[in-house]
């Protein structure tokens, strides 16, 4: 993962695609997935590829919880929003994960060590409440746990 | 039948036959997400390694889901001669070398581990797989290859008759095709249930070309996850299904739009996709027809509004996913302003079972109104997170007992949502009701898509409302003000009303705005306050409880309670102090006390210490409000 997309580089990545082939979303998500984010030039390469202009593809960006327009942090626990998980305790665990972490839900660290995500139900219910820690489920979790868990990513343990 | 079908079919007849009488004991290892949350990548790496470690040589394919979530990772052993096949549970790694001692070196059963006996015969440890009591009762048409196909290989899918609609609807006319699916009665699968043959005769009735066809696989209602064990299970089942309704619609290219969240479907309706393609199934000239339709795998970004038809395809569009304003309708006007058909996962997966095996097999299923068979999770408060397919009309009761394992630690059910935050909530008094289109809709609400959540006795109505309405305020896509400043004033009010502050007026505001949300342009807007709507019908008096008399009776509310050291001394106290995330337990030995402004309610002392901590209610005015009544 390339840190900062250069712009010859951004032009080159979306050089194939075109917005009447609805390609936007496309795009955006290649770029995410080779540069973590979607930076400010990103989007302007982007704007000028499909003939827009940065405030409508910005407008896009801004409307999908899944694009980013900063780096991602090194670690990242996502917090499953999902009703199981609610059910459970989950709206405890948030709590004490924020509090412990000192983030809102989608902040990270001004270091970028770590972040805390807020994540959609996947259906994988039977582990609920859960979060993912860099993707991996971490189910049946109790609040002293996820309390545990935070403090390790938070001291880089 | 098509000439070029028979001959790929018995292509993948011979590779199929060669590889299962190889003399090999096979592993059918389901590898769906539900697995992979419960170690079944891990599992995957143990079997491995314990048949490698023993020089041994066992074919492992990696399956799609049996519906048994909650008891993942499953697998299916069959025997080196080919004659048993019997379907295990929760292997961990840790089992594994015993399991492979005594399926594979042996040649025998496992029968601690054992579901049933899917070829071959019961014994007097292990039953039938079709006795099980979560197998039984079921008619499993959609899911029937999941668990026993490899879903990333057309061939598997093609021994199963793969492909045998399409190439009947290839012989027909577009008109026979939908009078077919009308006849049948198959409705939509999304919720709303309208028949999809009419929808298809819209777009077929359509002026404008090219067309385009549309599989909503953005399933966002959490709690629902059956087009996810659709898409991971058997895949061609979808691409068939649009390939009949491209047929029958006169559609050049359609779009598979799936959630971000679900990367293994991603994956695997890509390599479904492609398979067809090299086999001729997509593409021009298919099959020798001279028809031409394609498929891509459109991949959202993370937005629950996008599953509204208009929604997604403005997203395909490349714009924000705003719901558009109705007429024009899709099929008019839809991607890119060509007429447009959407439909569910499930209602195209259908498709192939209707013209293979007919209308009047297929809809005879059911003696229900609604035609077919229908999909559920559940999840919340049960025992057994899991998925089935069954006929509509179960109740909720039955599916509750029978399939969900009941609810746990014995406590009482509350109530239950039946298919998404719009679709609202009822209580266990409405349990009786069937699983099916009607009922659910004469009570100004909807069964939706299938992923039930049942919750008990300790859920606050309250929490319920303030989550699922938060939920439809932060998907809200910000067109109407009715939804977007709506959703905002309920959540007001439902915080106050759940942090003690509720005002007698508070219910007939929340009345009032559910009455100007009915305005909002799309579904997500006017159905954002269902929930809140039959709760103040069905649970009215917790509302008034909090307002008047400032009780919880779940003593779950954040605002409503606090938290006493009743048991300073208590050694596990030490433990309590530690966790506490924001030091709001202060002192030390007998003096500890809790800093009410510091603690946020997250339960974790009271976890690790429970003899010792005590929920309180925060207000006393409960005394002298039951004295006065």
């Amino acid at each position: 993962m390339a840190a900062v997309p250069s712009i010859s580089e951004l032009r080159e990545l979306v050089a194939g695609y075109e917005f009447e082939r609805g390609h936007l979303l496309p795009a955006l998500i290649e770029i995410q997935e080779r540069y973590g984010y979607i930076s400010k030039d990103a989007i302007e390469v982007v704007a000028r590829q499909f003939r827009s202009t940065p405030a409508l593809v910005y407008g896009t960006v801004s409307f999908y919880a899944d694009f980013r327009t900063e780096p991602p942090a090194n670690r990242e626990i996502t917090w499953c929003s999902g009703p199981a998980c609610r059910l459970r305790g989950g709206d405890r665990i948030r709590e004490a994960l924020q509090h412990t972490l000192q983030l809102p839900l989608d902040g990270q660290s001004r270091d970028r060590a770590y972040a805390l995500r807020l994540g959609q139900c996947n259906g994988t219910c039977s582990e609920a409440p859960q979060v993912w820690l860099d993707g991996k489920v971490i189910g049946g979790l109790s609040v002293a746990q996820a309390v545990k868990l935070a403090r390790e990513v938070k001291d880089g343990v | 039948m098509n000439a070029r079908l028979e001959a790929l079919a018995a292509e993948a007849r011979t590779r199929w036959d060669a590889d299962r009488a190889t003399g090999r004991e096979q592993i059918n290892l389901c590898l769906d997400t539900s697995s992979l949350a419960r170690g079944g990548a891990e599992t995957l790496a143990a079997l491995e390694a314990a048949i490698g470690a023993r020089g041994l040589s066992v074919d492992i394919t990696a399956t799609g889901s049996w519906g048994f979530c909650w008891l993942e990772p499953t697998l299916s052993v069959r025997s080196a001669g080919g004659t048993r096949t019997v379907l295990y549970h929760s292997l961990t790694p840790d089992r594994v070398d015993e399991f492979v001692e005594a399926t594979i070196v042996a040649g025998g059963d496992f029968p601690e581990l054992a579901l049933g006996v899917v070829e071959g015969v019961a014994t007097d440890e292990i039953g039938l797989l079709e006795d099980h009591p979560f197998i039984q009762g079921q008619v499993r048409r959609l899911m029937a290859n999941s668990g026993q196909i490899d879903p990333a290989n057309i061939d598997h899918y093609l021994v199963k008759q793969g492909y045998e609609g399409f190439a009947k609807s290839l012989e027909m006319e577009p008109e026979a095709i939908i009078e077919l699916m009308i006849e049948s009665g198959l409705g939509g699968r999304g919720g709303a249930g309208f028949l999809a043959g009419r929808k298809w005769d819209f777009l077929r009735n359509a002026t404008a070309d090219p067309r385009y066809l549309i599989c909503n696989a953005d399933e966002g209602d959490p709690g629902a996850w059956v087009n996810r064990i659709l898409m991971e299970g058997d895949p061609h089942l979808i691409v068939e299904g649009m390939l009949i309704a491209a047929l029958a619609t006169h559609s050049v290219e359609g779009y598979i739009y799936i959630r971000h969240e679900y990367p293994l479907s991603i994956e695997r309706m890509n390599i479904a996709v492609e398979q067809a393609r090299d086999r001729g199934l997509l593409g021009e000239d298919i099959l020798g027809s001279g028809k031409t339709f394609d498929l891509v795998v459109f991949v959202g970004a993370g937005s629950y509004v996008c599953g509204e038809e208009t929604g997604l395809i403005n997203s395909i569009d490349g714009y924000r996913g705003m719901p558009r304003t109705k007429p024009p309708f899709p099929a008019q006007a839809g991607l890119w302003n060509k007429p447009t058909n959407v439909n569910n996962v499930e209602t195209y997966a259908n498709a192939p079972l209707v013209l293979r095996e007919g209308a009047e097999w297929w809809s005879s299923v059911s003696e229900d109104e609604a035609k077919g068979t229908k999909m559920f999770t559940f999840s919340g408060a049960v025992n057994q997170a899991g998925c089935i397919e069954i006929p509509f009309g179960l109740t909720v009761a039955d599916l509750l007992e029978k399939y969900a394992g009941g609810v746990p630690g014995g406590a009482a059910l509350k109530g239950y949502q039946p298919g998404g935050p719009l679709s609202g909530i009822l209580p266990a008094s409405e349990a009786d009701l069937p699983l099916t289109i009607a009922p659910f809709r004469d009570l100004g609400m909807f069964l939706g898509s299938g992923g039930i959540v049942f919750f008990d006795e300790s859920t606050s109505i309250i929490d319920l409302c303030t989550y699922f309405v938060g939920f439809c305020e932060d998907e809200s896509c910000g067109r109407c003000t009715t939804c977007f400043q709506g959703t905002q004033r309920a959540v007001e009010i439902l915080r106050r009303i759940g942090n003690g502050g509720g005002r007698e007026t508070d219910l007939d505001k929340l009345e009032d705005l559910i009455q100007t949300l009915v305005w909002s342009n799309c579904l997500h807007g006017s159905f954002a306050l269902t929930t809140v709507k039959l709760a103040l019908r069905y649970f009215r008096d917790e509302f008034e409880m909090l307002i008047r008399e400032k009780r919880d009776p779940t003593r779950s509310l954040p605002g409503m309670i606090t938290y006493e050291i009743t048991a300073p001394g208590d050694p596990s106290m030490v433990e309590a102090v530690a966790v506490c995330p924001t030091e709001a337990i202060v002192g030390e030995g007998a003096g500890y006390t809790i800093v009410d402004e510091l603690c946020i309610r997250c339960d974790a002392c009271r976890e690790v210490a429970p003899d010792a901590i005590t929920v309180r209610d925060r207000f006393a005015i409960t005394v002298e409000a039951s004295a006065a009544g």
